[in-house]
């Protein structure tokens, strides 16, 4: 009996020393926000830091309508900070608590038509969606989306498994807005991605970047920061990563306080020291993006692979409601053959 | 006295059937109201009731068409399995060092289902440990392997073996192979003793592997996601994408439904065998008992 009530006091301890410092459980992106810089966080605060992750806002959301509880901080898309904030799933935030908001660039919060105060989100990262592709495979091509119709690269390439990305990219070679709710340009845009579903090994959101490093995959459809997270300096000379010329979609991932967080001040905290400039300019510096904070720019060592300018040839990606249900039915078609 | 006794058994059946129930019974009850409620713009359930998740699938040629190849490659995959499970349990049922085999049979579980599903893609890779060996045998291109049904199949195959290795194991374990000498004895080859004496009494162990690698098979949702390609989507992927993408849940829940339903028939159908048999055995232990009287 006693040796068992030891045992109960030392987890006990332990359970102090885990929890008595404060917690925070952030819900966010896979390889999105770098591991040393949550650490460098948790050090200097005492807080103890659980991050989990997700692949996809639809899988996020998903978990979150369906009653998922403990979460403080969440990293949507517009689009889905969009949704979520109509839902009235998120928690207004402090900004007396954020002084570091004064940083992000005014152009960046213009974007954001769906939390022009920002009431509800605070920008993280602000980027692009392009193709990257392995040079030691593959020698010419285009930098465009046509890319994905050359049959010599057949079985090689892969397209992000994201409605909206997929279409974005198809929309934007054709011409159209990555925004379009017409049938008809949705139909053409349809029809152009089952072509290039012929030429894909498969749709995916995960291991596309693992496999153009390694040469499993020569081009593939994604987000370059999820590439160079991955890629030693050695590898990284191998790889492109181009906005293609037609244009493509446009993203701000936001940090969001969830109904039902009950860690608010960590979560105020741990926003306020992302935007800190040393800490942006870190993040800029791992993910190799353009940083929206602008004090953040002068301290960037590394050479983003897109600058901020480059943006203006892309397109936000926003919630269209209703219409988003042609987009589904689509989607279906294509995925499934439903 | 009795009622004690029944009392006793009252209590201490009611972890169980709470289990089952918070855990089994309402989750089912919740996706057999959510698959007759409208879908939310965003995701979600909304009044009125319709039965619109069902006619929309039933009427679609598509659903039927993954329905069908979730139902192909559980099959395919559950006979692979039985065709190599088979053999398998039979040599460790007669070997001397059947713990060491069995043991061996269990080792991959320690390690996580996710990893061993990446290591396969490491060996079956365009890079991977096949292909290069190829290379080196001067092959020129390196063979698809990956992103096929095949891979599903196989990684399948891979991971519920062993469901279906332990109760054939269990079965012929217990088997008693006199009969098999008596039936030699008696005139029959080799094959036909194994056919018609073997086969027959273990018939409990190989039904039992079957439905264990059957029913998690027509469930995968990892395999096909991460090996499949552009068309390896089955029921499961499909699941979960309605509810996630298209944030569609009454459609996910009615395809929910239609895969207990095929899974509940399943379960039937075996326990309906398992009665035939044991009231078989019944029967047989009656009229020994009955010859002793005599």
């Amino acid at each position: 009996m006693i040796r068992r009530l030891s045992i109960f006091g030392i987890l006990l301890f332990f359970a102090v020393l885990v929890f008595g410092q404060g917690n925070l459980i952030i819900y966010g992106w896979s390889d999105y926000i770098p591991a040393e810089v949550i650490e460098a966080f948790s050090q200097e605060y005492g807080i103890n830091v659980t991050y989990d992750t997700y692949d996809s806002n639809e899988t996020m959301f998903a978990k979150i309508k369906a009653g998922a509880r403990g979460y403080d901080l969440a990293m949507p898309s517009a689009d889905y900070t969009s949704i979520m904030i109509k839902e009235d799933m998120l928690i207004p935030i402090d900004k007396s608590l954020v002084p570091n908001l004064a940083n992000i660039d005014p152009d960046v919060v213009e974007q954001m038509y769906y939390d022009p105060e920002n009431t509800y989100s605070i920008p993280y990262m602000v980027g692009t969606t392009g193709i990257a592709v392995n040079a030691n495979f593959v020698e010419v091509y285009p930098r465009s989306w046509k890319i994905f119709e050359l049959t010599q690269f057949q079985g090689m390439m892969t397209l992000l498994d994201d409605m909206r990305e997929v279409f974005g990219a198809a929309l934007k070679y054709l011409g159209y807005s990555v925004n379009s709710t017409d049938p008809d340009e949705l139909q053409e845009a349809k029809n152009l991605i089952l072509k290039w579903k012929d030429n894909i090994a498969k749709f995916d959101n995960e291991l596309f970047a693992k496999g153009i490093i390694s040469g499993e995959f020569w081009v593939v459809h994604g987000y370059g920061e999820n590439i160079f997270y991955e890629a030693t300096e050695e590898e990284l000379k191998n790889i492109d990563f181009f906005i293609p010329w037609e244009g493509s979609t446009m993203w701000i991932d936001s940090f969001v306080i969830l109904k039902g967080a009950t860690n608010l001040e960590n979560a105020h905290l741990f926003i306020n020291y992302i935007l800190r400039p040393d800490v942006a300019a870190e993040v800029s510096d791992y993910l190799l993006l353009p940083s929206p904070n602008v004090p953040a720019r002068e301290l960037i060592k590394e050479e983003p692979v897109y600058s901020a300018e480059d943006l203006e040839n892309t397109e936000l990606i926003k919630d269209l409601g209703e219409d988003l249900r042609i987009y589904n039915t689509l989607w279906n078609e294509i995925r499934f053959g439903l | 006295m009795k009622s004690k006794r029944d009392l006793a058994g009252f209590l201490l059946s009611m972890p169980g059937v709470l289990w089952l129930t918070v855990f089994f019974l309402i989750p089912y009850l919740i996706i057999i109201l959510y698959s007759f409620l409208t879908s939310g713009i965003y995701g979600g359930v909304e009044l009125p009731f319709t039965f619109e998740a069902y006619t929309r699938m039933l009427g679609n040629v598509g659903y039927w068409q993954i329905l069908w190849k979730t139902v192909w490659i559980s099959m395919i995959s559950t006979v692979i399995c039985l065709g190599i499970g088979l053999p398998t349990a039979y040599f460790i049922a007669t070997s001397k060092k059947s713990n060491v085999f069995l043991t061996l049979v269990i080792v991959p579980f320690w390690t996580n289902f996710l990893v061993r599903i990446f290591g396969w893609m490491v060996i079956l890779g365009r890079n991977g440990v096949i292909n290069s060996f190829l290379q080196l045998l001067g092959l020129a291109e390196p063979l698809a392997l990956m992103y096929t049904p095949g891979a599903v199949i196989l990684v399948i195959v891979y991971m519920y073996l062993p469901y279906m290795i332990l109760p054939l194991y269990s079965a012929i374990e217990k088997f008693d192979f006199r009969l098999v000498e008596a039936a030699m004895d008696l005139g029959a080859t080799r094959t036909e003793a194994i056919l018609k004496v073997l086969l027959p009494s273990i018939k409990g162990g190989i039904i039992a592997g079957i439905i264990l690698v059957f029913i998690p098979a027509l469930g995968s949702y990892a395999i096909p996601d991460l090996v499949g390609g552009t068309n390896g989507a089955m029921l499961g992927n499909l699941i979960a994408r309605q509810l996630t993408v298209a944030r569609n849940w009454p459609s996910s829940s009615a395809i929910s439904m239609i895969f207990l339903l095929i899974s509940t028939l399943g379960l039937l159908f075996y326990m309906r065998i398992n009665k035939v048999q044991s009231k078989r055995r019944l029967t047989i232990r009656e009229s020994y008992m009955r010859e002793e009287e005599i």
